[in-house]
């Protein structure tokens, strides 16, 4: 009795976990960044709704950033500090541009060579992290009846310890 | 920066309508496959939704659910991970699809490999095992761009085989009806002259200004003639080159930069510098 007992209480966990890996949570979009008080710079505000925050590549060909890509590759190049360490993988930091031409909500994923999830040495990520953060010259975008928001991200491509490639 | 409201109109519409062509679910019923015939069905629902949406997944869900080994849902849920830089994610739903439909998925994601991450080494692997499987045959990248041989040369090229990249760019270009890439000759053009081979990297640049004319091409070839101390064609290579890109005439994709992409103020610093 207390082994069917047992079993019972086994298949019950082992079936809520599976139920629970097939049906996340979704939120609007893939990506989305809600609002979070506790690590948001409190000044960053959207110029349009929570739900009308579009995604970089709505724009087209046109250009996101003053200067263009070669100005963001160039301004990491320039302040990134390598780090001696035998680290490679991806980071990407993702955040919102507002219509001010402001960046805020920031969030990061990092993973090994072989996409799998694990942290980098923090002397590595807090700086692409604080780097990005301070990264001035994201367009911001409005169309006749308001300002626009948009989702833009920046994979770093990490090997060791050096940044190869900034995406996209 | 003001972007008139229509093009947004016209733009989102078409996201959040068209997301693919409806799939032909009576192929699944002719061959007697009733549960890959009731999951096709159940996929058509995501025509209505943008691929981002909860909607759009919680669609593939059910497909999932429905018939767990077909790699089409995972393939499908995957884009929108892809086009937002979730690496992580991205892998874990790709690997599924090529797991269960190999010969359809794997040249797929080492192209995307190669475009969105520059994951050069993963890309080649990829495209080893397809060459293999395909006898020889990988085909075009999704958006078409790339012969996946050509994948496979940038690849050799950014891991530092450059003699293997020309090798396997030639080897592709002599296949009867191949269809040339709209950056082929570029790429190998660019490659010669990184290689010191001048008139080869002239003779490809050319074959790309008849095909295809890019800033990119004039201003390779503006480097090429600076090599062979030909100023006046420097110059003249160059400022076509800035006409071209003023106008939008430059390599270009929305999502990623291609390899050998240059930009205005390369152009600019290339002008004001003594010859």
């Amino acid at each position: 009795m207390i082994r069917i007992l047992l079993m019972l209480i086994v298949f019950g966990l082992f079936s809520c976990s599976a139920k629970t890996e097939l049906k996340p949570e979704y939120l609007r979009h893939t990506g989305d960044i809600p609002a979070d008080s506790s690590v948001d710079d409190s000044d960053f505000e959207l110029c349009g709704e929570e739900d009308a925050v579009l995604q970089y590549f709505n724009f087209g060909d046109s250009d996101k950033y003053e200067g263009e890509r070669i100005a963001i590759c160039d301004y990491f190049q320039e302040h990134y500090q390598p780090v001696s360490i035998d680290e490679s993988g991806w980071i990407r930091v993702r955040f919102i541009v507002n219509c001010h031409w402001q960046t805020g909500r920031f969030r990061m994923i990092e993973s090994d060579e072989n996409y799998n999830e694990r942290p980098f040495d923090k002397a590595i990520s807090n700086q692409i992290l604080e780097l990005t953060k301070s990264l001035k010259g994201w367009i911001g975008y409005e169309n006749e009846e308001r300002g626009l928001d948009y989702y833009q991200y920046l994979v770093f491509k990490i090997e060791n310890g050096s940044i190869t490639e900034v995406l996209p | 920066m003001h972007i008139r409201s229509l093009i947004f109109v016209v733009f989102i519409s078409f996201l959040g309508k068209a997301a693919h062509a409806q799939y032909n679910c009576e192929w699944f019923k002719a061959q007697g496959n009733m549960v890959r015939y009731q999951a096709c069905l159940e996929a058509n629902k995501s025509n209505e939704f943008y691929q981002f949406s909860k909607e759009f997944h919680e669609v593939y869900d059910r497909v999932m659910e429905m018939d767990p080994t077909w790699a089409l849902p995972y393939r499908a849920k995957s884009v929108s991970y892809l086009k937002s830089g979730d690496f992580i994610n991205w892998k874990k739903l790709i690997d599924q699809a090529v797991a269960y439909d190999t010969v359809t998925y794997l040249g797929y994601r080492a192209g995307c490999r190669f475009q969105f991450f520059r994951d050069y080494k993963g890309a080649i692997e990829d495209c080893l095992l397809l060459k293999k499987v395909m006898n020889n045959d990988m085909g075009y990248t999704a958006n078409g761009q790339y012969h996946l041989d050509i994948v496979l040369a940038l690849s050799y090229k950014a891991l530092g085989d450059p003699n293997k990249a020309i090798e396997t760019i030639l080897e592709r270009h002599q296949e009867a009806n191949y269809m040339m890439g709209i950056f082929d000759m570029l790429h190998l053009g660019v490659l010669y002259a990184e290689q010191g081979d001048l008139q080869k990297a002239k003779a490809c640049f050319e074959k790309q200004e008849a095909f295809n004319d890019l800033a990119e091409n004039r201003y390779y070839l503006a480097m090429v003639y600076k090599e062979l101390g030909q100023k006046e064609n420097y110059i003249e290579q160059l400022e076509k080159a800035k006409s071209l890109y003023t106008i939008g005439l430059k390599m270009n994709d929305p999502y990623q930069a291609p390899m050998d992409k240059i930009y205005l103020k390369q152009i600019e610093i290339a002008l004001a510098e003594h010859f």
